[in-house]
């Protein structure tokens, strides 16, 4: 297979998402370079893996509690792994009889997905691989960060799994290929290595001294009040004083360390929705950044680590959510889309807004045929590659929630068009809705919420840009014939059971992010007043 | 942010518009007053610090941030209050400070740019008891990232409370943070501001009224060391 990425400028660097097996781990950060791309998965998400020393290359595809690497040269599914939770910390309390899932069995078992999660296997939620394509990170529900190493046959071994605080919201592995960004739904970044030093048999909890992120283990021998009957008290206050005074002989639930290394970079006080690793030349060298986007609008630009605690500046604009963020390599452009009607083009360094996309809900309603859509809600931003007279070029794809409307803009519109001019975009409407993009080499993989039977979840599309008399680009997608057949197999796996409802719940949550207007500040108040009367 | 609205003697227009935008995301670009916000009361409370500093930097802005609208309310009327006073009354009239209701730990950044600020007060800030619920105060290690966001370097974060263990807190997460420096003891009790935060606020009479200590610590904001 021919790898065109590397044509394509800075491709590569789509949220690296590419596991590749074997091949030792490059020296020095190069992370741009190889032969590596990735497909994104979740429950019914795809992410690509090649191992470089291997000839073919694998996607990595979530289903449920299922992941599943699928070669894309001859469309075997190489392996399957499925999330049984049995050393999960949280749902561990009841182990499903699906002990007979092998790696190598043809995965035709029935999943246990969403609606059984509280009891069985955890789903998967997030699937990101390493820029070098050697490892596959997953989250699931049970809070789980777990890592895959990939082999050269394609088989994916588990190699770690650890129960992050708070449930992971986005996940990326830095270009280093050592350090995962765990983001959480408390707004905090955590680094984690991609390989931790502790192996799991030693991470039982409540032996393991670990340095503590926040220097505020409390491992006092007795307990005392913070509060005494001098400190300015609301009614509320004294009343817990009183009661923690009747029963200071109690020590105080601590919160168990995390017993294995990780470091708090940076967080919001607000769901962290997405992050991604950026970089820009200034002066020469290449400075690192983390971006991260949060439920309460902001996008916040920080310095990558070591020095993540300095925040270097803010794209503000948004008046919703923001759900996506994607930057886009060899540019300094970043792409924003959330609860708002439009979609914004950033000069990131400079946290300028080059262009708001106006009308972008209106467009996708119009190209879903359904002008009565509730507004939008981006699920996804990807870049992937086109053909344009015979080379590759980049295109930025967005898609919304329970749309099955594809939106494509080219990077070099992107870039190029003037600043009193709106970017193009071209609108592209498909037969399901659309769950996940993933590029792999020149193809489109496309993960569709097909629930029938014999419907094709998987499909793989090449994308083309042409342009008219007057120059206007439009971009459109055929379907690439080899490719479809190779995923086929893979379609024709599954064989779930389960309720309509659990899927939507599994894939459908980020409307939700939409805060019913005053409704927070509503509780806030109340609660304020609350401590504010009995003053 | 429409500042003008807020400083109305400070307005770069006289005629400004009437237009209430009380909004908290609007970005701080757009010029409407001929000075900056550089000092900010978080929690401000009944505002008793500002109407304490209001006087003693009167060509500085000052503004005060709280949650509590009806709190919020009751300054905004208080402030219009005094502006409106005969000059004869006091020689100040508190054109120069104002109240706005936010919530300070999510939007501060929309409220102030990179480094516009010289100085924060945090004064008896909620001690919020229960472990659980730590990481709901006003001090904490991914907080002061945006505190040192706003503040440009050399500017200081006073803090005042009664609570011991939230002083060490505040102390143990400003001390720790790469951007903060902890100011030393001549120099805070030399400094006019510390002593308006301890006698003036109303938290800070409250507490001389029942007895209780007070704990003061003040911080500088370093330069960004250069990137790696």
């Amino acid at each position: 297979m021919v790898n065109l990425q590397k044509r394509v400028e800075g491709w590569p660097h789509v949220r690296g998402r590419y596991l590749s097996s074997s091949e030792e781990r490059p020296a020095s950060l190069q992370p741009f370079e190889g032969t590596h791309r990735a497909a994104e998965e979740v429950s019914k998400k795809r992410l690509v893996i090649k191992p470089p020393t291997a000839e073919r290359e694998y996607l990595a595809a979530a289903c449920g509690s299922r992941l599943s690497s699928i070669c894309l040269t001859t469309g075997e599914v190489a392996s399957t792994w499925t999330a049984n939770g049995e050393t999960g910390e949280t749902s561990g309390k009841e182990k499903l009889a699906d002990t007979g899932e092998d790696a190598d069995g043809p995965p035709a078992k029935k999943q246990k997905t969403a609606a059984s999660s509280a009891t069985g296997a955890p789903n998967i939620i997030k699937l990101t691989s390493s820029s070098d394509g050697r490892h596959a990170v997953a989250v699931t529900d049970d809070k789980n960060v777990r890592v895959f190493e990939v082999h050269d046959d394609g088989k994916l071994v588990e190699l770690t799994q650890r129960a992050m605080p708070k449930r992971p919201c986005a996940i990326q592995v830095l270009p280093d290929n050592s350090t995962i960004l765990c983001g959480d739904k408390f707004g905090d970044v955590y680094g984690l290595p991609l390989l931790p030093e502790l192996q799991p048999e030693a991470q039982e909890r409540a032996t393991i001294e670990s340095p503590a992120m926040t220097p505020s283990n409390e491992t006092k021998a007795s307990f005392k009040p913070s509060a005494t009957t001098q400190t300015v008290h609301t009614k509320r206050n004294l009343k817990s004083l009183e009661s923690q005074m009747k029963q200071k002989n109690l020590t105080p639930k601590t919160k168990q360390p995390l017993a294995f290394e990780h470091k708090l970079l940076l967080g919001h006080v607000s769901m962290l929705t997405d992050l991604t690793y950026a970089s820009c030349h200034v002066d020469g060298k290449e400075r690192g950044y983390i971006i991260t986007a949060d439920r309460d609008e902001h996008i916040r630009l920080s310095r990558a680590p070591p020095q993540s605690h300095i925040i270097e500046g803010y794209c503000l604009g948004h008046t919703q959510f923001v759900s996506k963020i994607l930057a886009i390599p060899s540019t300094n452009l970043l792409v924003s889309g959330g609860g708002d009607e439009w979609i914004g083009v950033w000069d990131w360094p400079s946290s300028t807004l080059r262009w708001k996309v106006e009308s972008f809900g209106d467009s996708f309603r119009q190209a879903q045929g359904d002008s009565l859509a509730p507004p939008i809600a981006v699920s996804g931003i990807w870049l992937v590659p086109a053909d344009l007279d015979g080379n590759v070029e980049g295109v930025v794809i967005v898609a919304c929630e329970k749309m099955s409307v594809l939106a494509y803009c080219p990077v070099s519109e992107l870039r190029d068009c003037a600043p009193g001019r709106q970017p193009r975009w071209s609108f592209e409407r498909f037969d399901h809705t659309i769950l996940e993009v993933v590029a792999t080499g020149s193809m489109v993989v496309v993960s569709f919420d097909a629930r029938a039977q014999d419907q094709q979840r998987l499909k793989a599309y090449e994308l083309r840009i042409t342009r008219d008399e007057q120059n206007v680009h439009s971009v459109t997608s055929r379907a690439a014939k080899h490719t479809q057949a190779l995923l086929d197999k893979a379609n024709g796996t599954t064989s779930e059971t389960v309720s309509d409802k659990a899927l939507d719940d599994m894939f459908y949550g980020i409307a939700k992010l939409c805060k019913r207007p005053r409704d927070e500040a509503a509780v806030e108040e109340a609660e304020e007043e609350a401590a504010d009367a009995a003053d | 942010m429409d500042w003008s609205q807020h400083y109305p003697a400070f307005a770069t227009q006289t005629d400004s518009g009437p237009e209430q935008n009380g909004s908290a995301t609007a970005t701080a670009a757009s010029k409407t007053v001929t000075a900056d916000v550089t000092i900010a009361d978080i929690g401000c409370g009944y505002g008793g610090l500002l109407f304490a500093l209001a006087p003693k930097h009167p060509s500085t802005l000052l503004l005060g941030l709280e949650i509590r609208s009806s709190v919020t309310t009751f300054v905004h009327e208080k402030i219009l209050a005094l502006r409106s006073q005969p000059p004869t009354l006091s020689d100040h009239n508190y054109t120069n400070i104002s109240v706005l209701r936010a919530n300070t730990m999510k939007f501060l950044p929309n409220l102030f740019s990179a480094g516009q600020l010289h100085k924060i007060f945090l004064c008896f800030p909620d001690p919020h008891f229960k472990a659980r619920k730590h990481k709901a105060r006003i001090v904490s290690p991914t907080l002061c990232s945006e505190y040192a966001y706003v503040l440009a370097p050399g500017g200081k974060v006073y803090t005042i409370t009664d609570v011991e263990d939230l002083h060490l807190w505040m102390v143990e997460h400003l001390s720790g943070h790469a951007s903060f420096a902890r100011v030393g003891l001549e120099e805070v009790e030399g400094d006019e501001c510390v002593g308006v935060m301890r006698r003036e606020t109303e938290e800070g009479k409250k507490v001389e009224r029942n007895g209780g200590r007070k704990f003061v610590a003040v911080f500088r904001r370093l330069e960004d060391p250069p990137w790696p």
